[in-house]
C-alpha cells in the first residue's frame, strides 16, 4: 500500500503545470485544457494515454502504477507524459480535475477519495469499464477511417493504373501477334524476351498496389526508413496525379529513420505528395527532404502551387474540410495524417503561401531524448 | 500493296499514306510501327504533343502525312492540347485517339470534335490497321 498512500518524494517536482497561467497568447480564446491524471498503467491506461494525449483540450497530468514495468508507463515517456511513483503526488498535483482509475482495485477507491481534492472527480469501476468500451470502439473507427480513406483515394488512381497496365499489355499484343508470322529466329527470341520483361512491369503494379491497400495492421511499430518510404509512395502517387511536368527534387539525409507503423508512414506520405502534385497542375518543383541532428527529424514535402489562404491553412486538419469539388475529396485526408503523426509522437506543420506554393513539415522527436531525460531523475 | 492509293510518293517509293503516332511511351510507338508497316504504312514518331506539333510542321508533313494516331495522358503538350492544334491547323488530317484509359466522356467529347476512332489500349493489330484505313478513306475524300 506504501505505493497508494505514503508521500515520498516523486517526480512531481517537474510536474508540466503551464509556466504562465492566466496569461492568454493566442488570439482565439481557447478553453483552459482539463487536467486529468491517470492512476493505473496496464492495458487500459495505455489505451487512454493515446487516445487522451490526441486531445487538445486534454492535459495529461501524469500517470502512476505500482509495477514499474508497466506498459503504460513506457508509452507515457515516448510521448513525454510525467510518471508518478506514488499515487499521492499525482492526485494532489494542483488544479487536478479528473482522476481516471484504471486499476480495477477496489482497494484504490477509497484512497482516493481520501486523497483527492473537493472540486475534482473520479471515475472508476464500471464508470471506468463503460468508458473503455468507447476508447476501444473509437480505436476501431479511427482505423476504419484510415482505412476507408485510403479505398476512396484508390479510385482516383484508376486512370494511372489502365495508363500503367495497358500500355505493357499492348506490347505483349502487337508482339505476340507479330510471332505468329514472324520468320527471323532472332526476332523472334528477342520479341520473347520484351513480352517477359513486359509482364513482369505489369505484375510490378499489382504488387504496389496491394501492398499499398491492405489493411494496416495496428501497433506494429519499427524503425522505418524515411527515405526509402518515400520514394515507395512517389511510386503510388504516379498513379493518382500526373507526375510526368513535375521536377521532382529529392533532398534526403542518408538513413533518415523514425520509429513508426511502415503501412501508416507510406498512406501519409502518398498523401501528401498528391495534394502536392494537385496543388500544382501538372507544372512545379516538387521537392522532398529529409533531416535529422540533435534528436529531431524532419520530413518536408514542398510545392511550387496555388498555395493556400491563412483561412483555409487554420482549418486542413478538420474532419471533412475539403476545397475540393464535391466527389473529388474526402475532407479526411490531412485529418487522418494529424491523426497518425500524433500516434507516432511528431507534430505536422504547414507554411503557404498563394501563388507560392506550400510547404508540410512532419517533425519527430527521437526517443532517445525522452529516454536520456527519464533515466536522469 | 505499293498500288496508287492515297496519291502521295514518298522517297520515289508509293505507300499506302504516310502515318504519325504520337505516345510516349517507346514500346507503344514501336509496335504501332511493326504492325503498319508491315501494311504498308509510312510511319513517322512523335514522343508528345509538342514533338508532333513540330513533326507535322516540318517539310513536306504538312501536305503529306495523312493520319495522326495520339494518345492522350502525355508530358509536356498533352493529347488534349495536340488534337486541339491538329484539328484548328491541320483539319484535313484525320485524327485517331490510342489510349490506356477509357473514358465513355472524353470519348464523346473527342468523336464531337471531329476525332475518327477512340481506340483503347490494348488494340488488335486488325482492328487498328482497319481504323487507319477508315482514316485515309476519309483523308481522300477530303482532297476530292
Amino acid at each position: 500500500m506504501d505505493w497508494m498512500t505514503s508521500q515520498g518524494k516523486g517526480m512531481a517536482a517537474t510536474s508540466p503545470t503551464n509556466a504562465h497561467p492566466g496569461i492568454e497568447i493566442e488570439q482565439t480564446p481557447t478553453p483552459r485544457p482539463m487536467r486529468v491524471a491517470i492512476v493505473g498503467a496496464g492495458r487500459g491506461g495505455t489505451a487512454l494515454l493515446d487516445v487522451l494525449h490526441q486531445i487538445g483540450t486534454i492535459e495529461i497530468v501524469g500517470i502512476t502504477d505500482k509495477d514499474p514495468l508497466a506498459p503504460g508507463l513506457h508509452r507515457a515517456r515516448e510521448i513525454n507524459v510525467t510518471i508518478y511513483d506514488r499515487v499521492a503526488d499525482l492526485i494532489k498535483s494542483p488544479g487536478l480535475n479528473l482522476v481516471m482509475d484504471v486499476t480495477g482495485d477496489p482497494a484504490m477507491v477509497p484512497v482516493l477519495h481520501e486523497l483527492i481534492s473537493a472540486d475534482a472527480d473520479i471515475i472508476s469501476g464500471q464508470a471506468w469499464r463503460f468508458l473503455w468500451t468507447l476508447v476501444q470502439h473509437e480505436s476501431t473507427l479511427q482505423s476504419e477511417l484510415l482505412h476507408a480513406e485510403k479505398l476512396a483515394g484508390i479510385g482516383s488512381f484508376a486512370a494511372g493504373i489502365a495508363h500503367d497496365m495497358n500500355n505493357p499489355l499492348q506490347l505483349i499484343l502487337g508482339l505476340a501477334e507479330n510471332l505468329t508470322d514472324e520468320k527471323d529466329l532472332d526476332a523472334v527470341h528477342a520479341q520473347a524476351r520484351d513480352i517477359i520483361d513486359a509482364v513482369k512491369r505489369t505484375s510490378a503494379i499489382c504488387r504496389d498496389l496491394t501492398s499499398y491497400s491492405r489493411r494496416t495492421s495496428l501497433r506494429q511499430d519499427c524503425l522505418v526508413h524515411v527515405n526509402g518510404k518515400l520514394d515507395e509512395a512517389l511510386k503510388i502517387a504516379r498513379y493518382a496525379v500526373a507526375l510526368q511536368d513535375i521536377d521532382v527534387r529529392k533532398l534526403y539525409q542518408p538513413d533518415v529513420a523514425v520509429k513508426g507503423n511502415p503501412d501508416e508512414l507510406l498512406h501519409v506520405f502518398v498523401n501528401l505528395i498528391t495534394n502536392a502534385v494537385q496543388a500544382m497542375e501538372h507544372h512545379g518543383t516538387l521537392t522532398l527532404e529529409t533531416s535529422a541532428e540533435a534528436g529531431t527529424t524532419q520530413v518536408r514535402v514542398s510545392d511550387t502551387g496555388c498555395g493556400m489562404a491563412p483561412e483555409v491553412q487554420n482549418r486542413i486538419f478538420e474532419p471533412f474540410f475539403t476545397t475540393k469539388p464535391p466527389g473529388k475529396g474526402t475532407g479526411l485526408g490531412l485529418y487522418n495524417i494529424k491523426n497518425v503523426i500524433h500516434r507516432m509522437n511528431g507534430s505536422i506543420g504547414v507554411a503557404s503561401h498563394i501563388g507560392r506554393g506550400s510547404t508540410f513539415t512532419l517533425t519527430f522527436h527521437d526517443e532517445y531524448v525522452a529516454d536520456e531525460r527519464t533515466t536522469q531523475s | 500493296m505499293s498500288e496508287f492509293k492515297s496519291g502521295f510518293f514518298v522517297g520515289g517509293e508509293s505507300t499506302n499514306g504516310r502515318v504519325l503516332i504520337v505516345d510516349d511511351e517507346p514500346d507503344i510507338r514501336k509496335v504501332v510501327r511493326m504492325t503498319l508497316q508491315k501494311a504498308g504504312y509510312d510511319v513517322l514518331e512523335a514522343e508528345n504533343g509538342e514533338k508532333a506539333i513540330e513533326v507535322i510542321n516540318s517539310g513536306e508533313n504538312r501536305l503529306l502525312l495523312d493520319v495522326i494516331i495520339c494518345d492522350i495522358r502525355m508530358p509536356k503538350v498533352n493529347g488534349i492540347e495536340a488534337i486541339a492544334y491538329f484539328r484548328q491547323h491541320y483539319p484535313r488530317v484525320p485524327l485517331i485517339v490510342l489510349t490506356g484509359f477509357p473514358d465513355t466522356d472524353m470519348a464523346t467529347s473527342l468523336l464531337r470534335q471531329g476525332v475518327v476512332d477512340y481506340l483503347v489500349k490494348p488494340v488488335e493489330g486488325e482492328k487498328l490497321k482497319a481504323s487507319v484505313a477508315r482514316a485515309m478513306e476519309q483523308r481522300e475524300l477530303a482532297h476530292l
